[in-house]
Parts: structure tokens; sequence; C-alpha cells
């Protein structure tokens, strides 16, 4: 009974009709995913049908979300099986089936590059200024609490806590500090006035937050909008409590607060990401075709100077020619603040390879087993010829 | 900002031998885990000193400053704003040894003492009453990790300074714990509506030694 089962599942597993099935809801998610761009923009709706395995959907009047369709990591996965398992099951050790196998395994390879580019790919951007020295990238999406000990006087110590570990009710240990940062609210996105007379009392007990209303606000979805997130978080150590502090994007300049001599500043910002070297933006050129204002060309002439390698150099990045430097590929992105500006996105994908050894992998596949049947045929044809 | 298309690529450099491709799918396998497991954690380097910081969105205060204090119209974010100029600005006399630093971002000046240690006297003028003598009582003492005080406990805290700009009222703070702090700070509302915060702070001894020259200092105190 066992065995029957497991025969019957392994050939649904490998056959024909899901592979159809799952590339036909492919197909269908690659539709509903652009249609749903307009009202989640392009990464809320990449996440939700494409990266997810389930889509969800809240209705009207019922207290909680229904599937509305399976999501395309699910449908990937289930391709992914069914291929495997019909290499498997149709594995036949001669070479006339050779390019089949090899395309089956490019196809394979691209649905698990996809997988790899939705878990480890890194998307940031460096905003940087003609003169301006910058050694970090920021995230597009991801928020941080940024805690700098601005304590030494030759440098600072920052720490960055990422918005997936502010949840309510978490203590967060600042490693290598007495610090522990509990946090009372997060908002993914808020605005903030100024606390009226008859509004309720701030929970923040610190800083400017005591004087202020924090409203909470649905995440934004449109590709330029930014979300302002804020948090009540209550920095302990020592036993000692430092009161409730609100801190947020909308807010300026730093809290700061002391604790064994050591002063700790306190700021909402882009998740930041560190880089073991420096950039100097010499010159940004927005080139126009003669006598119109058409764009013609944006470049960045910039400085790489990294102390660990001694490494000194300049790079022009412009359209298509990025720079490609220790794992981050660095494009031309934006510019602004009267063309003294550049903003260069720097993308981070380990599994970058991967679409193109599968792509290889497919052609090859295709080219073998076309030339297998050409030459059968031809083989065929001659036989006949002769027989006649 | 204005925006141009460009769709990035997904190419890094690198050269990969066919051959190998199940050891590399492994190994890269492996990796990805590795890498993965660092992305919800807390990051911490050591940076470079940053510039003063920029002015907050139009309508909130900056959050390093007083209660009450406005921003004298925004600037755009990266902007370091220009030291604030009173109408009467306050003029004072340099006690003996010390160093007097121009003012950046909000402050009007800086002064250190000599004798080294962490310690530094900080000049900032804002309009108003900056949010009220208590509330800032209050954000002094939560920044060193002392409790607020009721309005009483303010008065009780509070000494009187005489000086020719007018009456000074110092507070003298000290934290709790292995490593002390101490702020000594001189609240001065002037007659053209304007508040100053002088306020030397750092560590409990340097900060000690140098509290006689500042209560010096607030008494030289004068508008020009």
């Amino acid at each position: 009974m066992i065995k029957r089962l497991a025969v019957r599942t392994w050939t649904i597993l490998a056959s024909l009709q899901v592979t159809i099935v799952s590339l036909a809801l492919l197909m269908a998610l690659v539709v509903l995913c652009t249609l749903a761009q307009t009202e989640l923009g392009t990464l809320g709706a990449v996440n939700t049908y494409m990266r997810s395995m389930v889509v969800w959907r809240q209705v009207q009047g019922i207290p909680f979300r229904l599937p509305l369709f399976p999501g395309g990591a699910l449908v990937g996965l289930v391709l992914v099986v069914n291929l495997t398992a019909a290499l498997i099951k149709r594995f036949e050790f001669s070479a006339r089936r050779l390019g089949l196998w090899v395309v089956h395994a490019g196809l394979i390879l691209l649905v698990a590059g996809e997988f790899c580019t939705g878990a480890f790919q890194v998307d940031t951007r460096m905003t940087i200024e003609q003169g301006q020295t910058v050694d970090f990238v920021e995230s597009y999406h991801q928020m941080e609490l940024a805690v700098t000990d601005v304590t030494d006087p030759s440098h600072d110590v920052a720490y960055g806590i990422p918005d997936t570990l502010l949840k309510d009710g978490a203590a967060i240990a600042l490693p290598g500090t007495p610090l522990t940062f509990k946090v009372q609210r997060y908002y993914v996105n808020a605005t903030l006035a100024r606390r009226g007379e008859n509004d309720p009392p701030s929970p923040a007990t610190m800083g400017v937050g005591a004087n202020v209303t924090v409203t909470p606000q649905p995440p934004a979805t449109a590709d330029n909008d930014v979300n302002a997130a804020s948090v009540f978080v209550e920095p302990v150590a020592g036993g000692r409590s430092y009161g409730t502090w609100l801190v947020s994007a909308a807010l300026g300049a730093p809290q700061t607060f002391i604790h064994e001599g050591r002063s700790y500043a306190l700021a909402v910002r882009p998740r930041r990401y560190y880089l073991p070297y420096a950039v100097t933006l010499k010159k940004f050129s927005h080139d126009v075709y003669a006598g119109t204002n058409i764009p013609k060309n944006f470049s960045s002439l910039v400085h790489l100077s990294n102390a660990a390698t001694g490494e000194e150099r300049d790079v022009l990045i412009y359209m298509n020619q990025p720079l490609r430097y220790q794992g981050r590929t660095f494009y031309q992105a934006s510019y602004g603040k009267g063309d003294t500006l550049s903003v260069l996105q720097v993308v981070s994908n380990p599994g970058w390879l991967i679409p193109y050894l599968s792509c290889a992998l497919i052609t090859l596949g295709l080219l073998v087993h076309f030339g297998i049947t050409l030459f059968n045929a031809l083989k065929r044809r001659q036989v006949l010829r002769e027989a006649v | 900002m204005r925006k141009f298309n460009q769709k990035p690529g997904i190419d890094q450099p690198g050269r990969v031998h066919a051959g190998r491709l199940p050891v590399l799918a492994v190994s890269a396998g492996m990796l990805l885990l590795g890498l993965g497991c660092d992305r919800d954690q807390v990051s911490r380097s050591n940076v470079p000193k940053e510039a003063a910081p920029s002015m907050p969105p139009a309508g909130m205060p900056p959050a390093g400053m007083p209660p009450g204090a406005m921003p004298q119209g925004a600037m755009p974010p990266g902007q370091v704003p220009a030291p604030p100029q009173p109408r009467a600005a306050l003029k004072w006399s340099v006690p003996k040894g010390w160093t007097e630093a121009p003012g950046s971002g909000m402050r009007f000046a800086t002064l250190t003492p000599p004798g080294g240690g962490k310690v530094e006297l900080s000049v900032v003028v804002l309009p108003g009453t900056a949010g009220g003598e208590a509330a800032n009582v209050n954000r002094w003492r939560g920044q060193i990790g002392l409790p607020p005080l009721e309005e009483p406990g303010v008065a009780a805290a509070r000494k009187a300074v005489k000086c020719k700009a007018g009456t000074v009222a110092v507070y003298d703070f000290t934290s709790e714990g292995d490593v002390k702090s101490r702020m000594v700070t001189g609240l001065l509302a002037t007659a053209d509506g304007n508040t100053w915060f002088l306020k030397l702070t750092g560590d409990a001894e340097p900060v000690a030694k140098a509290k006689p020259a500042f209560m010096k200092y607030l008494e030289s105190l004068h508008l020009d």
C-alpha cells in the first residue's frame, strides 16, 4: 500500500502535467505581479507575488487573510522538484538523451538562481557629493536603529540594529557594551507632530519625543517613497534605565545620553553597510546633445582608496559601465543638487553567476539535442538512399 | 532629484570552470548560508567622525535640541547649517589657558579647558524659552541617566550667578556609576528674547577642576 502510494507520488512529481501547470502558474503570476505594481510598488509586488510561498489577500469582513494564489517561491520549488524528479526518472545513460539532461539541469539552475537572488541579493545606494568621501552604502528599504559611541575624539563606533530585530517587547544587547535596548513600540512608518494639549501623553520620557505625537502610517509602497520608521526605545545599562526615547527617521539630529563616561547618539536611518574602502566623487558629468536638453551621458569620476591593499585609482562610472569591486557592483543610478551630487546603485549578489551558467547550459543542451537529432535524420536519409 | 532608467545587471567579476560545477554549487550553497546568517545581526564598525548633524525636516525640532526649539528654516538633508547669529551676541572673557573654537552646526562656540581629560564647554543659543527651564533641566539629567525632577526639585537645584547680561541659572549634576559624568550648565535668558545654554560637560574629575574657572566665565558674560 505504502509502496503503491510512493510510486504514485513519484509518478505525479515527475509528470509533464506538473511542469505545464507550474509554467502556466508562473505566467499568471508574472501578469498579476505586473498589475499589482501600481498598488504595491515594484518591491512590494515582487515580494508579495514572486518571493512568497502563498499570495495572501485581506478580504473585507474577514478578520484573517485568505490564500489567493500559490506564490512564485512555491511554484518555483515545485518546478525544481518536478524537473529533478523527471531527470532522475527518465535518466537514461545514452548519448541520445545527453542534450535533454543538460537542458533540464540548466532550467533547475535557473530557478535555483532566482531563489538565491531573492534570498541573498542586497540592493543599496551610495549618495555622494562632489569632493565628498564616503565609506558606506545604504539600504533602499531597510532601516536601522543606529547607536553611535561618539566619545573618542578621533573616531566613532557605530552600532546598527536592523529593523528586523526591532520587534515590540524585544531586548537587544549591544555587543561589547553594557547597553541593552528595550523596544517598547516600533512603527515601520509614521508621521510625527507636535503634541497638542488634548493629545494623550507620549510614551517617551526623555528627549524630544516627550513633546511629539506619533501617528502610525501604512508602509510606503511607491518606489520613491521612504518609510519614516520610528521607535520608542529604552536604553538600560548597569541596572539603570536611561528613560524612554522616541527615535525616528523623521527627526534630524541624533539624541545623546551618557553612560559611564561614554556618550551614545541615537538615530533611525537607512541601514548602513560600511565598506573596507572609501570612494571620493571627483566629478559628476551630465552631458546633453548639442543645442538640446536631451541627456546624452551621465558619468561619475570617482577615486577608489583602499588602505588595506594600498590601492589608489580613479574609475569612471557611466551608463552600463559599472565599477565592480570586492563583490559589489556600482552603477550610475541618479543625480541631483544641480549636477553636483551622484547616486550610485550598489548591488551585492553572491549568486550573480547562476543565471549565466544556466543560460549557457540550456543553450548547450539544445544545440547538442538538435545536433544529435539532425545527425540521426541525416543518417536515416543516407540509409534510405542506399536502400533505394 | 531626478531619475533616469538603467537596469542594473547581475554580473560580478570572477571566473568559473564548468567542470567544477557540482563542487562549486555545494561550496556556494554553504557560503550563502554563512552570508545569510549575518543579515539580522547588530553590526559594529569603527568609522570616521561625521560632520555636524543636518537640520530636521520642516516643522520638527532637531532631535538633540531642547524640547521647544524650532528650526530656523529647514535645509536639505546633508547640509550643515551655519552657526546661529543672534541680534545681540553674548561676549565673555576666555579663562586663562582655555582655548576657544568657532561654532559649527547648532553651536555658537566651543571652549576647552586646559589639562586634558574629557571636558568641554559648549555655547548654544536658541530663540524664545526653548521649551522652558524645567524641561531642559530634566533633559540634561536624562542624558546622564538621572531621573527627572519635579518643579520644586528644579528650584532647589538652581543656583543664581549675576553677570552684566542678566542672571544665569546654574545647575550641577553628576551621574552614578563607576565612571561618573558631570554636567554644570548655565541658562541665561537675554532681553532680546533668546535663551543661551552654557554647558560644561565631561568626566567628573576634569569638570570639577574646570568648574571654578567656568563660574568666573559665567560672571564675565555681557552683551555687546
